[in-house]
């Protein structure tokens, strides 16, 4: 059951995941929750179905062909070509292949797109306080990595100039404003201090996102976070 | 343009109008009857079931000019948003015949399949590494049906009791997927075919109807 969640994404960035606004990282972090959350997973099918409202609504003039602002070029000329291509009968069948990450003393399960992620290899740094950091590049607007803290570790105090989101996947760890556990969301920014330490020990994913990813419509409500620069402030030690 | 189909109150109509044979019962006729030939779920459905030729230029009138402006809005360039026209549309030629209405309404499909294809484009234009596709980060419905079954099998067993309890709130057509998967403990196939519906249909019901239990169970504890 998923009833022990405690920490989920916004709204606003579930109405950016549904519009298709935010960066690849982003998406990725809230795709790994909602493949844990049912109540995220319902959230976003509902949310989906407004932009489809949305849509529809803000493009009516567009398809009554009565918008001047735009000119939609004709494009009657695809039809034949689309029509000749074969069509799918059954969905692709998944690639089951690399989907766990091998522990001290067991294995966690990574959630579907964090398996795709980690699928050309992780390489692991050592970081001070007993973390263990491996980053993956999915663009160009953030920092994308997996953490595994060992049991009793600690990080040394820090800020964020970005906003930085943070899933568990297994173990937990705390700070100052709560305890954190498998499928948690957790999101800081420039306002919080924190000094995350771990006694289980704990795997995580983080993202840390610049304010590149907010260009336009709906995902406008983010632009608060607009006034944070993009540049990971952690002073180690 | 047609309003959009409540996703929940839908899916009674599916088999029905999928295979297009007449109705097996009179409650099936109505809901079937309900169908507006010229829906957009309609000409979805013909084109996915026959490759309808008439029906998907239909669509394409409809639905073209709105990607584009999608397109223009998303990636704010006149020939992404035109390459997007023609891969979504694509997308919609290729995908129709896993189209049914338990995945809610046609218009919710084409946008959520463009709003993937836009992700791809951008990317693509960016260069940025291919690591993860639109597909993996917007699932396509029912792929995490089967994980789901295999990791709620144990709790649930043990939870039958409570569950039954919720039974009644069930949309009958999802409680009696849930029960020939659990109390039966037939597989999915075998479900489906007791059930005589398609295997899609059987597993979007399965996911409808766990994640209504999850959510009742989940509010008590």
């Amino acid at each position: 059951m998923n009833a022990e969640v405690k920490f989920h994404p916004a709204e606003e960035l579930l109405i950016g995941f549904a519009n298709g606004t935010l960066s690849a990282g982003m998406n990725v972090v809230i795709s790994a929750h909602i493949e844990q959350c049912a109540i995220c997973r319902e959230k976003t099918s509902r949310l989906e179905a407004q932009a489809t409202v949305d849509w529809l609504k803000s493009t009516e003039s567009v398809a009554a062909d009565k918008d001047d602002s735009l000119s939609v070029p004709n494009f009657s000329h695809m039809v034949a070509d689309i029509t000749s291509q074969p069509q799918l009968r059954e969905q692709a069948l998944e690639d089951d292949s690399v989907s766990e990450i091998h522990m001290l003393d067991h294995s966690v399960k990574l959630p579907k797109v964090l398996a795709k992620v980690a699928s050309k290899g992780l390489v692991w740094k050592k970081l001070a306080g007993g973390i263990n950091q491996a980053s993956v590049t999915l663009d160009d607007q953030t920092q994308c990595e997996f953490l595994y803290m060992k049991p009793g570790s600690q990080v040394p105090v820090h800020k964020h100039q970005g906003t930085e989101v943070t899933l568990v996947l297994d173990g937990s760890f705390s700070d100052e404003m709560g305890k954190y556990e498998k499928s948690d969301f957790v999101v800081r920014d420039k306002s919080h201090t924190h000094q995350p330490v771990s006694e289980e020990g704990c795997l995580c994913f983080a993202v840390l996102d610049s304010p590149l990813m907010f260009t336009s419509g709906l995902a406008r409500l983010l632009n608060p976070f607009l006034r944070y620069r993009f540049n990971r402030a952690t002073s180690m030690g | 343009m047609t309003t959009l189909a409540p996703t929940m109150g839908s899916f009674q109509m599916a088999s029905v109008a999928k295979d297009n044979t007449p109705a097996r019962t009179s409650k099936m006729a109505d809901a079937a009857s309900a169908v507006d030939q010229d829906s957009d779920e309609s000409l979805l459905i013909a084109v996915g079931n026959h490759q309808d030729t008439a029906a998907f230029n239909l669509l394409f009138g409809r639905f073209a000019s709105r990607i584009y402006a999608m397109g223009v809005k998303l990636t704010r360039n006149e020939q992404l948003a035109n390459d997007l026209v023609q891969e979504a549309m694509l997308t919609v030629w290729q995908k129709a015949p896993l189209y049914d209405l338990d995945r809610g309404s046609a218009q919710s499909w084409i946008f959520t399949l463009t709003r993937n294809r836009c992700f791809d484009i951008l990317r693509k234009m960016k260069r940025q590494p291919s690591t993860v596709s639109a597909d993996d980060i917007w699932p396509p419905e029912g792929e995490l049906d089967s994980q789901f079954v295999h990791e709620e099998q144990g709790s649930l067993e043990a939870e039958v009791e409570k569950i039954e309890r919720y039974y009644d709130q069930l949309p009958a057509a999802q409680r009696a997927v849930v029960e020939q998967i659990y109390i039966y403990d037939r597989t999915h196939e075998e479900a489906a075919a007791a059930l005589n519906i398609p295997l899609g249909t059987l597993k979007s019901r399965l996911r409808l109807g766990m994640g209504k239990l999850r959510q009742l169970l989940g509010t008590e504890e």
